[in-house]
């Protein structure tokens, strides 16, 4: 996998003089730079997208380019660091663009790393009331700069709304700040998220903040202990929202309990805690697997059995699964000392007879598993059964439409990947409420809209990701950006291993010119191109493909904001 | 074996879960008792209300635990207590009636300490109530507003203590301008608990037209994308002026329509200035294999399917294609988006309408599928506080009938009576 992303602080030359930080320089030329991704294996939540298509269930839109009759919105977290708002900030913004509402996060301390530099850090006095001119210069600076670049992207970029990532620890800041965003048109939602239980607390500082090196060789709990100790010197002065006439939504103790005061809460602000109420911070794995190979003719509508290479691949698979979860769970315990149980595992299938006979593997095994009809594969309408030359020449004009937009487009009686996207949001807020390490087992266009989902990807590439069916693919949460893996499944019969042969044949243009004579087209051409890591080893042994994203984003884990 | 589902029997959520009321009289507990039962029955999860001023006034002065009792009421798996609980001690009672049945318990509590609130809401409902047949309105609710002072004196609100910490509950004050949302603990509380913050009562109506008569109609084949008739083409010309006798106005409608040829064209000849949409989850139910076929056929291809079919309309799912209790799950984001909208016309097909037309009419899973429901005739639906109202308005267009009695294979008969959709 060749990624060519870098992350922002390598970008940023350290403008910043401790001497004089007032002084110096063009702070906008200093703006964080976000990573262009080149690779599907790489969550594109942080991406500046350079098209519109990163909106699979969008469901019309308007001339403004904004949702829901709700205007522009500013999201402001409030909280200390280590409460997760980050997390939240990164799964908010990925469910409202999944639903088509153009949504930047702008994390504060992005801002403060590209000004102060790498490895510089901010002046010891910098969070506090009565800090120095010079630092409340330098605040001032990095706050404005941030500020014009959420002005900008709400007035000049079709925005609608902007997460601005910070502590924002005072009621009369939130105050000031709420009055600045209503001079610009803007309306303020603050969302803070509050946390009063020590466990929660000393969780999140150890699974997020412990990764830098301030606190290498140390005891987990000894280094979050520190950690928490530290902030709440560096940040003396902190006010739970108790603002009577802000719109605001408190959670408290990662989503034990909502409060929220409505004073002119629109529809978004209903949907967000919703959102909210089936989100948690938990780390969990979610596993993509798809259904076993059909008996006899692949067709939609026959809804045909497993083949008996089929019921061999569902043995195979649950048990691939279950040897990657106990490595990974022994190489674990190896490394942390504390005994940690294994998380419980439950499977999704859709109710097509296929994916519910390749679960029956998982159900022997004692695990439960749960039926949903929204799963179920992508419906070819009238294009099932015949070839793509038939297509063209049935259909030419569908043809073209298709050719345009390949996302969007749905042939005669058939569900596009968007009517798809829309069908599978319910499947998409459970997913998010499970909290057991959850396998997915799909057809294969199932299976790319929920990838897609979790690691953020562009409607063009929806239609052309591919699921080998000798490989699981892994996503890990992380605050910052989800991780992929791929585990690979031995020994299958090579046959069985590519893309759906009852798919929607995805036409390409026409390069051979329309009289060749063959009267099916070359398997391959009707087939999805392949994503760019692609295995071939079929003995190989069951080990993982590791992303290594979490290298890219290392400083960003340490964050403070 | 005919194949119910997909000959893997119907998975249905095992989930029990009771929806406790807790609130001061006249603080609106009734109309959200009402709302969630109505929501969670069209999910095929059963409840009931138990009012307790019912019981009151039927010389019982508290419910009797025996309607926690499983043995009587098979399958259900929710209900919605809809009295006062407003003590500690009376939550914790029915905390631990629910807990020994294994049931999960949802408190819902209306707190409202706006006078003029309470009083609206007094004048508004409960003058009408048995209590006060025959006096004078006004003093009838002074009366009331003195008695439920009783109440105020030992009403403790939920978690006033700090005790109840442990209780999942939403705590939704003076009309939802604040809100507390207390350990929701699955995705079903996570859903009733958002549907109730969507209800809204400002006035509004929904109206629900199936397409024009389309060529499939006429030769009795189901599903398929087929043109409309010629008598169909003249009811979509019909459709925009019996809109506006019904709106009264000129008041524009959003329209929304199935993504089928004959729903598009029907509301093709609509105002330029309402908007439409096409809604993928508005299509007809999808008959699979049998799609484009007659019953005839379908009975002669498939007869066991046929049968099958018949026995239990609601959960057969056709070979490859969908059941009605499918169609609901896909129509239940539809129905969210109809709660918080306003004025809405629906064009779409029979089965989607059946199913829409039961969540606001209460139509059980048993009846909706074999409801008739004639081409060209509009329907109005006004949804109030305790009911919803209906209008229907005759296009006086000719058309086959698609309705079909059961076991038969005619391609088109009269429906009888019972099967009509009112009432």
């Amino acid at each position: 996998m060749q990624d060519q992303h870098h992350s922002a602080s390598d970008d940023a030359r350290p403008l910043y003089d401790t001497d004089d930080p007032g002084s110096t320089a063009d702070i906008a030329a200093n703006a964080p730079r976000y990573r262009r991704k080149s690779s599907t294996f790489i969550d594109g939540i942080h991406d500046v997208p350079e098209d519109a298509n990163r909106a699979p269930a969008q469901l019309y839109s308007t001339m403004s380019g904004r949702l829901f009759h709700s205007g522009r919105i500013a999201i402001v977290m409030v909280g200390l660091p280590a409460r997760g708002k980050t997390h939240i900030s990164v799964s908010m913004a990925r469910y409202l663009q999944w639903l088509g509402v153009k949504t930047r996060i702008f994390h504060l301390g992005d801002y403060r790393r590209a000004t102060v530099g790498h490895g510089n850090d901010v002046p010891e006095d910098y969070f506090y009331p009565d800090a120095s001119p010079a630092s409340v210069m330098l605040r001032q600076k990095i706050l404005k700069k941030c500020r014009e670049d959420i002005y900008g992207w709400l007035n000049h970029e079709n925005g609608q709304v902007a997460i601005y990532d910070a502590v924002n620890p005072t009621a009369t800041g939130r105050r000031a700040l709420a009055k600045e965003f209503a001079k610009h048109d803007v309306q303020s939602l603050f969302i803070e998220s509050y946390v009063d239980d020590e466990n929660i607390l000393r969780e999140n500082a150890r699974s997020v903040k412990i990764g830098s090196p301030d606190f290498a060789n140390m005891d987990p709990d000894e280094a979050a202990k520190l950690y928490l100790r530290r902030m709440g010197t560096k940040i003396p002065t902190f006010e739970t929202m108790n603002e009577k006439e802000l719109n605001y939504i408190k959670m408290i103790n990662a989503g034990q309990k909502f409060f929220y005061n409505n004073v002119s809460f629109n529809y978004l602000s209903h949907r967000i805690v919703f959102y909210l109420t089936n989100t948690h911070i938990k780390c969990r794995a979610t596993y993509f697997v798809r259904a076993g190979a059909a008996l006899g003719e692949e067709s939609y509508k026959a809804d045909a059995p497993l083949s008996a290479e089929g019921f061999r691949y569902a043995q195979v698979m649950a048990e691939t699964l279950i040897k990657h979860r106990e490595q990974e769970h022994a190489a674990l315990a190896a490394q942390g000392g504390t005994a940690v149980p294994m998380r419980q595992l439950t499977v999704w299938c859709s109710t097509r007879v296929r994916t519910a006979q390749t679960a029956d593997a998982f159900e022997e095994r004692g695990f439960k598993v749960r039926q949903r009809t929204q799963m179920s594969q992508i419906n070819p309408g009238v294009c099932e059964h015949l070839s793509e030359r038939a297509i063209r020449r049935i259909y030419p004009e569908e043809i073209e439409k298709h050719e345009l937009d390949p996302y969007h487009h749905r042939y005669p009686r058939a569900e596009s990947y968007h009517d798809l996207a829309v069908r599978l949001e319910p499947i998409i807020l459970e997913l998010e409420r499970e909290q057991n390490d959850l396998v997915v087992i799909a057809h294969e266009s199932v299976l790319r809209v929920l990838y897609a989902y979790l690691m953020h990807c562009s409607t063009m590439d929806i239609p052309k990701l591919t699921f080998p069916r000798d490989e699981i693919i892994e996503i890990i949460p992380a605050a910052y950006q989800n991780e992929a893996k791929r585990i690979h499944i031995p020994g299958l019969d090579p046959n069985t291993v590519p893309g759906s042969p009852e798919d929607i044949r995805i036409p390409v243009p026409d390069t051979s010119g329309a009289d060749t004579p063959t009267l099916l087209p070359e398997p391959a051409l009707s087939l999805s191109p392949p994503a760019e890591l692609k295995t071939t080893n079929f003995e190989k042994p069951p080990e993982k493909v590791v992303n290594t994203a979490a290298e890219a984003v290392r400083d960003k884990i340490a964050d403070e904001d | 074996m005919a194949p119910k589902t997909n000959g893997r029997g119907v998975q249905v959520e095992d989930t029990k879960i009771c929806v406790v009321m807790v609130g001061l009289p006249a603080r609106g507990k009734s109309y959200i008792a009402q709302r969630a039962q109505r929501y969670l029955t069209w999910l095929s999860i059963p409840s009931k209300t138990f009012n307790v001023g019912n019981y009151r006034r039927h010389d019982a002065p508290q419910p009797s635990a025996d309607f926690f009792d499983n043995s009587n009421t098979e399958g259900e798996r929710r209900r919605i207590f809809d009295a006062t609980n407003s003590t500690k001690e009376r939550r914790k009672w029915v905390m631990d009636l629910c807990a020994r049945e294994g049931i999960e318990v949802l408190f819902v509590e209306s707190k409202c300490d706006d006078e003029e609130l309470i009083m609206a809401n007094i004048r508004d409902v409960k003058t009408t109530s048995p209590d006060y047949q025959g006096q004078d309105p006004e003093a009838a609710a002074l009366d009331f507003r003195n008695r439920i002072k009783h109440y105020e004196r030992v009403y403790k609100t939920i978690d006033e203590d700090g005790d109840e910490s442990h209780y999942t509950y939403l705590k939704m004050m003076d009309v939802g301008s604040q809100v507390i949302i207390n350990r929701i603990q699955d995705y079903l509380q996570s859903r009733v608990v958002y549907y109730l913050m969507n209800l809204h009562i400002r006035p509004r109506s929904v109206w629900l037209s199936r397409h024009g008569e389309s060529m499939y109609n006429l030769s009795g084949r189901i599903g398929g994308d087929a043109e409309l008739s010629p008598r169909g083409q003249q009811y979509a010309k019909k459709l925009p002026e019996l809109v506006r006798q019904s709106v009264g106005g000129d008041r524009p409608l959003t329209v929304w329509t199935s993504t089928l040829k004959r729903t598009i064209a029907t509301a093709r000849y609509l105002p330029a200035n309402y908007n439409q949409l096409q809604w993928k989850a508005l299509d007809e139910l999808d008959a699979g294999v049998c799609d484009g076929m007659t019953y005839q056929e379908i009975k002669d291809v498939y007869p066991e399917d046929f049968v099958a079919r018949d026995e239990d309309k609601y959960n057969y799912r056709y070979r490859g294609g969908e059941s009605y209790r499918d169609v609901v799950i896909r129509l239940e984001p539809i129905i969210m988006e109809l709660e918080r909208s306003e004025d809405i016309l629906i064009v779409t097909h029979q089965a989607i309408l059946r199913c829409i037309y039961a969540y606001f009419m209460k139509k059980d899973q048993s009846r909706s599928p074999w409801m008739n429901v004639p081409l060209h005739c509009l329907i109005k639906l006004t949804p109030r506080a305790y009911g919803t109202d209906e209008e229907r308005y005759q296009a006086d267009i000719p058309a086959v009938s698609t309705w079909r009695g059961k076991g038969s294979t005619a391609k088109h008969e009269d429906p009888i009576p019972e099967a009509s959709m009112s009432h």
